[in-house]
């Protein structure tokens, strides 16, 4: 049974995917049953909203999550009244989503249902410590489309990421996209006096001299980082930005020198391409991350949304191999 | 004259509006929707019950009541739609059942908190035991909802055998006929509750707004103690002791300066006030209107002593309005406006606040025209403040100065952001029908061009 002990140890996990069609709900229907197996009291909810039965980009028959007794599930108003489960209403919530009131649920007899959830990490938080006050053992988010920034380690303990054909069906770019991805979410930690003293800047760009001061670079926003006439690197090589980073930042820095250590808040806050990244750190530079989220597998779905279909077994290997980290094909799992 | 309405003209009384803690979007409604009282019987039995609620509020040994019962007000969510399907007899879905199921047991909650806090006579509340019995066959006193098993015979033998499938992975088939033979009971279920609900839809709606009404009178409760207003009295004059204007006040006292309360008495008839720039006679004008409106929308008054005069609304001429987008110009909009006010004061009796009238046109006809605004508003039975630079207007109604510069302060530097601390804001009354000339006085403070000033002196001087 991979990975599920490992998940026992958190009180809250993500399902993020590559892409669409990359195998979240599978993966989730996975973990549920094997947590119904051991007894574990779970509550699920999702983000945004993603439960339609047919995929509506592709058309592709879109698998519901089965929920067991006694699990708590908050979903959207439309999506609870057309569950298979039978279950038992136990919260409104006043946060309206374009599918009506959230809702939480605690199911009597196992069913299928259709997850949505709030459209902000903000609800989401809060849902989740919801969930918690309701005695859950692990909250599960079910992740939407390619969002990413619930697997955020200040949303949730831990992660799980979703691959497959749909990111592409050349397993070479394959193995690129994802292993940028998990590049990203496996950035080195700064120590925890440094990031107990960057945490509650909420936005700029910021240097850390060589003595540990903290100084303001006074730059607004990461677009206006050229209109900045002063030196970036006046006060020293280590910068924290506490946006969003862009290709842009990445560029600039790239073009100013080596040696500079660039402090994301989290991996979610990293929009930056693998060609960008690969020249900024070959130029020894690197980036590295308040708070590290933790990665507790990849699954792989070899099927594309247009039916193309990989090797299960090589290409799991081939990832394994590239990544140095177990990947798992869920469905041969369970068979 | 509704809330929402007053909070267009008043931009000071959408402070007081916004300070207020309401805990639920019905509780805002409440407050939105509440009227401006004219009848002096209600206004004293609604200062009765918000007396009560401040009463309650500060009860330190039944606080445990008094969080149980903010916390319900939290909890109030607003079912009007829910409310108006039941009553066009359209059936609810089981998040609607629930909804009210959930109103009920938070009503039945609160009814507690509120004995508790000795303020049933204040608030009473519907009784909703029969409407929650409707939704909890199984008595289980829980606000938990779905069509439970006693509701129809079927539903047990069937649940029982769905259950048993779906543990098993039975045959999808069947699995799928169950599941849509417990719809339709379901569905039957739901009509069933909803005409049996239908009876209550009356003290549903109420038991909403009372929680509603509870949290806005709480709100003005929480705010009175806050801001240490004060419940007025009511009489024939509006009289101040102390009078502040609590956006100026907490303005102030985050750029650390002094803010000095006022004393004033104004009657039945026009009130000049006079006064030098920048000494606050235009915010002596909105306090005045804010504190009015304050006080018949069931509030107490930012004052250490009160007494107000009732009047069927309050209008005002304050020229911070930005009317150029109409395509109007400053004296046109203001002119338009005082027009407005006098068609207002033919039919009703009003509180009428216009500062400096016909200010942006020549002096000639300004003077004229604020002339024909006092002798029109003195016959009318309104309550009028009119601010005015303007002196020798010939008319014999009261005046009241504010007394200004302190005198002996002429050799201390002065900057703008010192200037307050040496102004006099208290009024006094003023029998001559001039007015003080100070302009270039405050000009040279405000360290305005030397050149400029010098001139006009020397204009002046010849």
């Amino acid at each position: 049974m991979p990975f599920i002990s490992e998940i026992l140890r958190h009180k809250s996990l993500s399902i993020v995917g590559l892409e669409k069609n990359t195998g979240k709900t599978v993966c989730l229907n996975y973990i549920l049953h094997r947590m119904n197996q051991l007894g574990i009291h779970v509550g699920v909810t999702s983000i945004g909203v993603d439960g339609e039965q047919v995929d509506s980009v592709f058309a592709t028959a879109k698998p519901e999550i089965t929920l067991y007794r006694g699990t708590h599930f908050i979903t959207s108003e439309k999506h609870y009244l057309i569950r298979q489960a039978v279950s038992r209403l136990v919260a409104v919530d006043d946060q309206r989503t374009s599918l009506g009131p959230l809702v939480t649920a605690e199911v009597l007899i196992q069913g299928k249902v259709l997850l949505s959830g709030a459209a902000t990490t903000a609800v989401l938080k809060r849902q989740i410590q919801n969930l918690d006050s309701m005695g859950v053992d692990i909250s599960i988010v079910d992740g939407a489309l390619s969002r990413l920034s619930l697997a955020s380690p200040t949303v949730t303990d831990c992660m799980i990421l979703a691959t497959g054909a749909a990111v592409s069906a050349n397993v070479k770019q394959l193995i690129a996209k994802t292993r940028h991805l998990y590049q990203l979410i496996c950035l080195d930690e700064v120590d925890e006096t440094l990031r107990n003293r960057l945490n509650n800047i909420e936005s700029g760009i910021w240097a850390i001299d060589s003595e540990g001061e903290i100084h303001d670079l006074e730059i607004a926003s990461v677009f206006l980082i050229d209109r900045s006439e002063k030196d970036i690197l006046r006060f020293g090589h280590t910068l924290f930005a506490a946006g969003a980073i862009s290709d842009r930042l990445l560029k600039i820095l790239s073009a100013k020198g080596k040696d500079i250590t660039l402090i994301a808040r989290d991996f979610t806050k990293i929009f930056v391409t693998p060609e960008v990244y690969v020249d900024y750190t070959r130029r020894g530079n690197r980036l590295m991350v308040l708070q590290r989220s933790k990665l507790i597998a990849i699954t792989l779905n070899p099927t594309s949304p247009q039916g193309f279909l990989l090797d299960s077994k090589s290409t799991c290997d081939a990832l394994s191999d590239a990544l140095q980290t177990p990947v798992y094909d869920v469905k041969k799992i369970e068979q | 004259m509704k809330i929402k309405e007053l909070l267009k003209s008043d931009a000071g009384f959408q402070y007081i509006t916004d300070s207020m803690d309401l805990m639920s979007a019905a509780g805002r409604r409440a407050m939105l929707n509440a009227t401006f009282c004219t009848s002096a019987a209600d206004l004293e039995a609604e200062w009765d019950r918000l007396e009560e609620a401040i009463r309650a509020t500060n009860d330190i040994p039944n606080r445990r009541y008094y969080i149980d019962l903010r916390h319900c007000l939290m909890c109030l969510h607003d079912l009007s739609g829910t409310f108006a399907s039941l009553a066009n007899h359209t059936p609810l879905n089981e998040v609607e059942l629930f909804e009210i199921k959930n109103l009920c047991s938070l009503s039945r909650s609160a009814v507690t908190a509120i004995e508790g806090l000795g303020l049933t006579p204040t608030l009473p509340m519907p009784d909703c035991s029969e409407p929650f019995a409707i939704l909890d066959p199984d008595h289980t006193g829980i606000a938990n909802f779905y069509i439970y098993d006693s509701y129809d015979p079927e539903l047990p033998t069937l649940r029982r055998e769905l259950n048993a499938l779906q543990t098993s992975g039975g045959d999808p088939m069947r699995i799928s006929d169950l599941l849509a033979r417990q719809s339709e009971i379901q569905n039957r279920v739901c009509v069933r509750l909803s005409d049996e609900l239908h009876p209550w839809v009356g003290t549903l709606v109420k038991t909403m707004e009372q929680m509603a009404y509870a949290d806005f009178l709480l709100a003005r409760a929480e705010l009175a103690i806050r801001w240490n207003l004060v419940r007025p009295a009511i009489g024939d004059s509006i009289c101040y002791r102390k009078l502040v204007n609590p956006r100026i006040k907490q303005r102030n006292e985050e750029m650390h300066l002094r803010y000095q309360p006022v004393d004033i008495e104004v009657h039945s008839g026009v009130c000049l006030v006079t006064g030098a720039n920048m000494a606050g006679k235009t915010v002596l004008l909105k306090s005045i209107g804010t504190a009015q409106i304050m006080a018949q929308c069931g509030m107490f008054v930012p004052a250490e002593e009160a007494t107000v005069c009732l009047v069927e609304g309050v209008v005002t001429s304050i020229g911070d309005d930005q009317d150029e987008m109409n395509g109007l110009s400053s004296y046109a909009s203001e002119i338009i406006k005082i027009s407005n006010i006098l068609q207002a004061c033919r039919s009703q009796r009003m509180l009428v606040l216009i500062d400096e009238p016909a200010r942006t046109t020549n002096p000639v006809e300004g003077k004229a025209l604020v002339q024909a605004i006092i002798r029109i508003l003195e016959t009318l039975p309104s309550i009028t403040l009119i601010t005015t630079h303007y002196g020798q207007l010939g008319t014999d109604c009261r005046r009241l100065r504010v007394k200004g510069f302190v005198e002996g302060m002429e050799n201390i530097p002065l900057t703008p952001q010192s200037i307050n601390r040496f102004i006099d804001y208290s009024l006094t009354e003023d029998q001559s029908d001039n007015v003080p000339h100070e302009a270039l006085r405050i000009a040279s403070i405000l360290g305005c061009d030397e050149q400029l000033i010098s001139l006009a002196q020397e204009n002046i001087n010849h």
